[in-house]
Order: structure tokens, then C-alpha cells, then sequence
């Protein structure tokens, strides 16, 4: 925590702020998004700005970017007073904002990205890209960034895409930094690269205002927090001065669920059954994408695989679905092999999936809420009438669901894109728990989900495996993997390369064996 | 393989022009078709392969910036009359300004179409060829008909040249009154000789008998690829075809920039179409582009988005046709070359490995080497045919190396993204 004491004996205005927000209120039809904000940025700081979805973090941010204007209060920047009409004007006032979402040109080059709306130019607009080179290798040595500027963006991972979303606002002169849920989309190794990155620019003078929920990383990392809820600012503190969980009850607003504690035992009867699995490759010849794979999970038992993404864990669950054609290897659902049936029969026998990305694989997002609670259901006789759906019956059971889970929705008509990513992913555990299956393969349940639907997943993930439901639970949420889990599965490579029990393991150990340091079997 | 890959790009696009010059020259000298290397050949691709190309830039300018631009037909057949009306009513060049202003505008329609009302791309475009023809015949109708020469389905004839270029010592050209020596026409006629004659010919055919249009057209490639690949402008475009929200989050106006690339790609479009109508012929006639502007827009794609790309299946498109104009015993020998082309694809397939598809080269290559010999009198049918089989081949084979333009013909919004 370097600069902690300094903040510590300085209090609020003592010097000229960075960013002064007062009395922020911004109308939508029929909502009120942002009430009466106050938020005070030191210059020099990563400011952290924490909420659940939907508080009204990422409107606020957009107000001080000038994506559109607020209804009542005033924003000070430095020290003068403005009014941003769009984000020119914010970026002409050295305000610059790294979306949540990329917004890069794949086919283009890392230099192309980041001079686009800026080039340096000759009088006859012709590109000058030495300049633009020059620059842009001076800002990655600040940022300590080491790609080379001409490759395209399509190349880099993730990670890297995001330096070239903050070097394209550096280039702009930004001193401000606004990060819209940066680390959402990063591995823990990325997470910690962007930090060091921001603490350099930090240092250099930058000032950064930090979006997240994620609270280990926002008590860990920033230097000062302004919690939001229900649309309004409600605390401003420093990492120093609360706990994690007193953080997030102050997000929620009121007491957090407690953590896990099981009173029933493991059932005897193996409802998962995966011996010596191997997966080819993408490319032939390439190396396997599994290799022995070998998992049980029984009733009433939670399996969790812990692994960085990319590892196996997506080629892990199609192959247990019948998407991928197994090499060799066997698996097994209620000690029938699965072998050479098809994906719908599997389904069938009682097989259910949280899939990886709701909006790639779990969602049509413009498709009503009730059509999308009757994906992979069709063949289910409480839902048709003969060959036809009937719909009342389905709009009944999505009623269901969505009380069940506690879905923030008008109504069951309303398209899926329409809810928060949250609620979204409420209805798609629900989607998968309503078929009452035998085994789930859970995919990162709570990704991008706020504490509260967080707590409501878990209870009901808990509440099935009491009930005999086998769970395999793929997540990069280290602390739900040892909370939930009965046993946890270390992936890497296609392995599986240990076996750790939740009891004794923390988050540090699964991060070394994650990244492969440190193999073999453990307690 | 590996002395391949060392290679740069332009070292490997002579070298592989060599060799192609080489399977050539050998078929030229076992089945005495002359003309399948001759300087006349050359200079009557190129003239097919013009109208071509233009389509083909104006799909680049397209679809570089995000439209798909099924209207190039449309716009070429706009371009076809006005080229007529503009070269009957004040003459030649005239007549190709008229129709790139024309174009233009059908082109801004299409944008107008897709950008600012949001109607699917493709719709729009065969709205915009269905309108093009109906209209181009009414304006006939209207302004041709009882005209001399002129009728329903034809424009009275156009009024002057374009004046054709020689090269001077290359190919003959003029300096003043003095005419220069004609080496490389001299060098062409040593028929006995390998490889010698036939680069001579190609290149004798690049530099005589050239209409400025033509120089106009190819000298567009260059062009183009400068300003999409080294001007604000050019970045601004592509960035708008890959990812508008990216331009629009930093203060790019997409929508602006989409009209003016419609515009310069309807522009090209009729260009094209004036030059068959002017050019070409010297006159408009109903059904003149006979699909020219989709095979333009297959270039487009197989040229991967590239001007010399597009300029590169233009001329694969031309050769045969010209080959075709000046005599259809040419286009057997075109078998040969194809059996060869086949067997070298099929040793660098067999190098990487690839059994079936090294199998099947050969295969190809048997047969076509076969029809040659077996077959006298190839059919006329298949004949007419040799340029649109010759370009399915390449699409096909092209297919899977291709890299679009991310964002071309999904609907945006400006401003919708955030």
C-alpha cells in the first residue's frame, strides 16, 4: 500500500481535487439511476468505486465521461467547474475511459487502434507514422507494456488488448483514468499485471477511478472507496478502515448469507463417471487437449476444478455433453456409459450445464424470457401439448423460475437482453435446476454476478446438492471453489495435476498449482 | 518451401509470375497457340479486365467500410447510360464524368438505404439493381428512342476517342512525327525461342495499344490502396468496416464517413459501367454489364479486400475472355496450363502432407491433360464458359484464407453501442 500514510494525514479538500462530484442526480424514464451522489477523487489515487450491478456505478461514470448529462449537481475537474456535452469534451479535459467491452478493430494494427480519431497527420492527410510510433513506444516503457506496435490486434489475449485500450487513452493526454470493471474479463496473473500497470501510472501522476465488485482486488489494490447503492453514494472509506465483509454489507445494505457449512453426508452412488479421457487436439497433430482425464462425482457431492481458462476445462464439459468426439476414454451417468449417444439423450438421462458465456451459449438474448427457459426442455411433457409447445404452460413455469431465483423482471415477455447480467444469469441456473438433473456441470455460475444474486446462487446450488444433485463446479472464483466444494480438482494442460482438499486449501496454494508451479497429488 | 518463406511479399509475387510465365511459355511452344502469351492477348485483358476491376475497387471501397454493396451491378448499369447519354450529348470524357457523378449518387442511395434507415444490406442492393434497370430503360425510352441510331434497348453512338498509348522503344510509340523502334515487338516474334518472347509479349502488351481510361483504372489500384492504407481517411474507413464502435467511442463520425465511401464506390462502379458503353463499344446497350459488376464483387472478395488483390482477379477473369475474343482455338490450350498449375499445386500440397488434397490435384490435373488430348473440337458452350469456370476454381481454392472486414453488412447504429 505505498501513499497510504500520506492519505492518512490529509483529509477531503484539503488540496485541489482531481475529480469533484456533488450532488449528482440523473433521471431515466421511469427510473431514477443516480440520487444525490457525492464522490471526491484525489489526484494521485486509484479511487475504487464499488456497487452491486445495477447500483448505477458504470451511469455515474458515463456522466463524467459526457456520454450524457446529469439532471442536477455539478462535476469539478482540477479544480474548474465544466460541463461535458460529449466525451470530446471529457477527453479534451484529460478525462479518458476504458470500457468494460473492448472496443478494438481486430484486423487492424496495435498502432492503427490507437492513434484511430487521433493520427498525426501531414497537411495532406497523409499519416505521419513514425511520430505516431514514437509516442506510442514512449508510453508503453511507462506502462511497461512489450508488444510490438505493428501487429495486429486479433493476435493479442486479452490482457494485452486491454494495455491497448489504456494506452489509447493515455495517447490522448489523459490524466484521469475511468476503468469500467477492468479485471471482469482477466485471469488472477492478468489482474495483478494491470495493477502494477496502474500503479506506475500512478506514480507518474495519473489519477484512476476503478469500477468493480470485486472486493478482494478493490481492498487490495486501491487507495481510496466510494461504495454505491440503490443509485446513491453511501460511504467513502479507506482499505484500512474496513473489512471485505463489512464492505459488502455495506454494498448489499444489510447482512450477508453465511458461508458454507454442510450437515448432510455424500451419497455412496457414483452419478459422474469419467475414466482415462483423451481429446484431441484443434489442430491435427497438435498436443492433446485432455489427457487422462479421470472424475467421479456422486450424489449430494460438489467437485470443483480449479484451473486458469484455456486449460481444458471448456473441452472437459463439451466432451462430458457429446459435443467433441472423444479420443478414448469412457463416461459414464449413473453408471450407464454414454459413449455413443447423442447429446439430447444425455440430456435425457439427467445431465444439465451452466454454460461457460450466458450470451454465446445460454441465452438468445432477443428472444423472450419464456422461450429461453424452454431451451434444451422441449421434450419435456409437462411443457407440450403432443407435438406443439404450449405456451401457457411454459410462461407458467418461467413464472416459476423467475420467482423461484428471484429474477428482476417485469414479465416473462420481456427479451433476455433487456436484464441485467446478473438476473440473466439467475435464469439460466434456474433453466438448468428446473429439470430436476442428476448431475449439473456448473461453469462459472457466478461470473459477473453481484453479491446478492451471487448468495442466491449458492443457496440454491446447496440447497440441490442436499438433495442428491452431483455438481462438477468449474470457476475462477478461487474463494466460491473452497466454500462450495467437497473436493477440488486441480486442471492444467488438459491434466488433471492435483487433488486438494477444501478444508486446508487456500487461494494462494490453488494459484500456484493453477499456473503449474507446483504438481502432484495432495492431501 | 523454406527459401519460399524467406521471401518477401513482392519477391514472391515475381516469382511466382515467373513460373507462371514459364508453364506458359512451355504450353505455348508444345501446342503452338501463340497467342496465349502474345502482346494483343495482353492488351485485350486488360481491356476485359477493366470493368472488372473498377467493380471490384468500388466493392473494396464497400465493404472496407462496412457496406455490402450488392447494388455494384446496378450502379455499373447506371454508369453504362449516362456514360452513353453524356458521351452523345458533349463527348467522350464527358460521357465518363457523367456517369461517376451518377454513380455516385446511386451509390449515396445505398447509404442513405443502409446507414441512416437500416434496411439489410443486401436488400438494398438488389433493390438498388432491380431500380437501375428498370429506370435505365425508361431514360432510354424517353431520351434514345427515335434519336439516330439511337432506340428503347440502344443510345445513339458516342462522340470521340480516347486515344490510345504506345510506349516509345518499347512498343513503337510516337516522339513528335518520329516513330521509335519496336523492341519488344521485334523479340515477341522469335517464336522458337523459351520464356524470351512470351515476357516480351506480356510486357508489349502492358504498354501498346492502351486506352487512358485503362491507364486510369489500373493506376486507381495504387491509389487506393495509398489512401485506405496511409491517410487518416483510409485508416478511418477500414477502422469502420472492422469495428464502427471503436471509431465512434473516439470521436469518428461513422455515418459520415460510410456516405463518402458509398460515394467514391458508386463512382467507381459507374466508371466501370462507362467504360464498357464508351470505351468498349461506343454505345449503350440494355443488359451491356451481364453480371460484370458481380464478378467485380467476387473479386473483391477473393482479391481478400485488397486493391491488388482485386487487380489480380481481374486479370485472372480477363485472360481467358480475351483469349476467347481473339480465337477460340486458344482456350484448349488453357487446359494444359491448368494441368500443370495443377500438378504444382499438387507437389506443394504433397510437401505439406496433405494426401487427399494432393490426390485430387492430380486427379484434376489427369483429367484436364486428358481432355486435351482426347477431345478435337471442344464444345462452344464450354468455350463461353472458360472465364466463369476459371473463376469458380479460384473462389473455391481462395476460400479459406480470406479475412473479411469484421463489421461488413451487420446493421449499426451510431450511438446506439454504449
Amino acid at each position: 500500500m505505498t501513499g497510504q500514510s500520506q492519505f492518512g494525514q490529509s483529509h477531503l479538500g484539503q488540496s485541489q481535487l482531481a475529480v469533484e462530484l456533488h450532488g449528482i442526480t440523473k433521471r431515466f424514464p421511469g427510473v431514477i439511476a443516480n440520487h444525490d451522489i457525492e464522490l471526491l477523487v484525489r489526484p494521485g489515487t486509484i479511487h475504487a468505486i464499488v456497487g452491486e450491478n445495477g447500483a448505477g456505478k458504470s451511469t455515474l461514470m458515463k456522466t463524467l465521461y459526457g456520454m450524457h448529462q446529469p439532471d442536477e449537481g455539478t462535476i469539478t475537474v482540477n479544480g474548474t467547474l465544466v460541463q461535458f456535452k460529449t466525451p470530446t469534451d471529457a477527453i479534451a479535459a484529460g478525462i479518458g475511459m476504458v470500457h468494460q467491452h473492448f472496443m478494438l478493430a481486430d484486423n487492424l494494427t496495435i498502432t492503427e487502434n490507437i492513434i484511430l480519431g487521433a493520427e498525426p497527420v501531414d497537411h495532406r492527410g497523409r499519416i505521419n507514422f513514425k511520430e505516431a510510433r514514437d509516442r506510442i513506444e514512449a508510453l508503453m516503457t511507462s506502462l511497461g507494456a512489450t508488444f510490438n506496435p505493428d501487429t495486429n490486434v486479433s493476435e493479442l489475449g486479452v490482457g494485452q488488448r486491454q494495455r491497448v485500450e489504456i494506452l489509447k487513452v493515455l495517447y490522448r493526454g489523459a490524466k484521469i483514468l475511468i476503468l469500467d470493471e477492468p479485471t471482469a474479463v482477466l485471469v488472477p496473473q492478468e489482474v495483478e499485471e494491470l495493477f502494477t500497470t496502474l500503479k506506475r501510472l500512478v506514480a507518474d501522476g495519473a489519477t484512476v477511478i476503478f469500477i468493480s465488485h470485486k472486493l478482494d482486488e478493490v481492498l487490495a489494490y486501491c487507495d481510496e472507496i466510494t461504495v454505491i447503492r440503490q443509485g446513491t453514494s453511501v460511504a467513502h472509506t479507506e482499505p484500512s478502515q474496513v473489512t471485505r465483509r463489512s464492505l459488502a454489507e455495506l454494498m448489499v445494505g444489510s447482512d450477508l448469507p453465511d458461508p458454507s457449512g454442510r450437515e448432510t453426508k455424500v451419497g455412496d452412488d457414483v452419478r459422474l463417471q469419467v475414466t482415462g479421457l483423451n481429446l484431441a487436439g484443434d489442430i491435427a497433430g497438435a498436443k492433446l487437449a485432455l489427457e487422462d482425464i479421470n472424475v467421479a462425482v456422486h450424489a449430494g457431492e460438489i467437485v470443483g476444478i480449479a484451473g486458469v481458462e484455456g486449460n481444458g476445462q471448456f473441452e472437459l464439459c463439451e466432451s462430458i455433453l457429446g459435443l467433441r468426439t472423444i479420443l478414448s476414454g469412457s463416461i459414464s451417468v449413473c453408471g450407464q456409459e454414454l459413449s455413443h449417444t447423442e447429446t439430447r439423450e444425455r440430456i435425457n438421462m439427467g445431465l444439465s450445464y451452466i454454460p461457460f458465456d450466458r450470451h454465446r451459449e445460454g441465452l438468445l438474448l432477443d428472444a423472450p424470457l419464456w422461450e429461453n427457459t424452454f431451451l434444451g426442455r422441449e421434450e419435456n411433457a409437462g411443457l407440450t401439448n403432443g407435438p406443439f409447445i404450449s405456451r401457457n404452460k411454459i410462461e407458467a413455469d418461467c413464472r416459476t423460475i423467475i420467482d423461484r431465483f428471484g429474477v428482476l423482471t417485469p414479465s416473462e415477455q420481456v427479451p433476455a437482453f433487456a436484464l441485467s447480467g446478473g438476473n440473466q444469469q439467475k435464469l439460466v441456473v434456474g433453466r438448468e435446476m428446473a429439470g430436476h438433473p442428476k448431475i449439473l456441470l456448473a461453469a462459472h455460475p457466478t461470473r459477473g454476478v453481484d453479491v446478492g444474486a451471487q448468495a442466491a446462487i449458492w443457496d440454491e446450488l446447496r440447497h440441490a446438492r442436499d438433495n442428491g444433485l452431483g455438481v462438477l463446479l468449474i470457476s475462477a472464483d478461487l474463494e466460491e471453489l473452497i466454500g462450495l466444494s467437497d473436493r477440488i480438482l486441480v486442471m492444467f494442460d488438459g491434466r488433471v495435476t492435483a487433488h486438494l482438499n477444501p478444508a486446508t486449501a487456500t487461494p494462494e496454494m490453488l494459484g500456484t498449482y493453477m499456473t503449474g508451479e507446483e504438481q502432484g497429488v495432495d492431501g | 518451401m523454406k527459401f519460399f518463406k524467406s521471401l518477401t511479399t513482392g519477391q514472391r509475387t515475381i516469382a511466382l509470375s515467373l513460373g507462371f510465365m514459364l508453364v506458359l511459355s512451355i504450353v505455348r511452344l508444345f501446342t503452338n497457340a501463340d497467342d496465349i502469351t502474345s502482346s494483343g492477348t495482353l492488351s485485350s485483358t486488360l481491356r476485359v479486365a477493366t470493368p472488372i476491376l473498377l467493380a471490384g475497387l468500388a466493392g473494396v471501397w464497400a465493404e472496407r467500410v462496412g457496406i455490402v454493396n450488392i447494388g455494384i451491378e446496378g450502379m455499373m448499369i447506371v454508369g453504362t447510360w449516362f456514360g452513353a447519354y453524356g458521351a452523345w450529348k458533349w463527348g467522350s470524357w464527358a460521357g465518363i464524368a457523367l456517369a461517376i457523378f451518377a454513380g455516385s449518387l446511386v451509390g449515396l442511395l445505398h447509404a442513405l438505404a443502409t446507414v441512416r434507415f437500416n434496411v439489410n444490406h443486401v436488400v438494398s442492393g438488389i433493390a438498388i439493381n432491380i431500380l437501375a434497370a428498370g429506370a435505365t430503360e425508361y431514360l432510354s425510352i424517353i431520351f434514345f428512342k427515335g434519336q439516330k441510331g439511337g432506340g428503347e434497348s440502344q443510345s445513339p453512338a458516342g462522340k470521340g476517342g480516347y486515344g490510345e498509348f504506345d510506349m516509345p522503344f518499347l512498343s513503337g510509340g510516337r516522339i513528335g512525327s518520329w516513330r521509335s523502334p519496336d523492341i519488344l515487338g521485334w523479340l515477341e516474334k522469335k517464336h522458337d525461342l523459351p520464356l524470351l518472347p512470351d515476357l516480351a509479349g506480356v510486357l508489349r502488351g502492358l504498354v501498346s495499344d492502351i486506352y487512358v481510361p485503362t491507364i486510369v483504372a489500373i493506376a486507381l489500384v495504387p491509389i487506393t490502396a495509398y489512401i485506405l492504407w496511409r491517410t487518416r481517411f483510409g485508416l478511418r474507413v477500414r477502422s469502420s468496416g472492422e469495428s464502427p464502435q471503436a471509431g465512434e467511442s473516439l470521436g469518428v463520425s461513422i455515418n459520415r464517413l460510410r456516405y463518402q465511401a458509398m460515394a467514391i464506390s458508386g463512382g467507381l462502379a459507374a466508371f466501370g459501367g462507362a467504360y464498357l458503353s464508351c470505351v468498349f463499344t461506343s454505345t449503350y446497350r440494355q443488359g451491356q454489364t451481364g453480371g460484370q459488376g458481380y464478378i467485380g464483387l467476387a473479386t473483391t472478395i477473393f482479391g481478400n479486400w485488397t486493391p491488388f488483390g482485386v487487380f489480380r482477379g481481374a486479370i485472372l477473369f480477363g485472360f481467358p475472355s480475351a483469349l476467347k475474343f481473339r480465337d477460340e482455338k486458344n482456350v484448349p490450350a488453357l487446359l494444359l496450363v491448368i494441368a500443370v498449375i495443377l500438378v504444382a499445386l499438387g507437389i506443394v500440397s504433397a510437401m505439406k502432407n496433405k494426401q487427399i488434397l494432393t490426390m485430387g490435384l492430380f486427379i484434376g490435373s489427369a483429367i484436364s491433360a486428358a481432355t486435351y488430348f482426347l477431345v478435337d473440337d471442344v464444345p462452344q458452350e464450354f468455350v463461353a464458359a472458360t472465364p466463369y469456370i476459371v473463376t469458380i476454381l479460384v473462389l473455391a481454392g481462395a476460400q479459406q484464407q480470406l479475412r473479411p472486414p469484421a463489421y461488413a453488412g451487420i446493421p449499426y447504429r451510431a450511438g446506439e453501442n454504449h
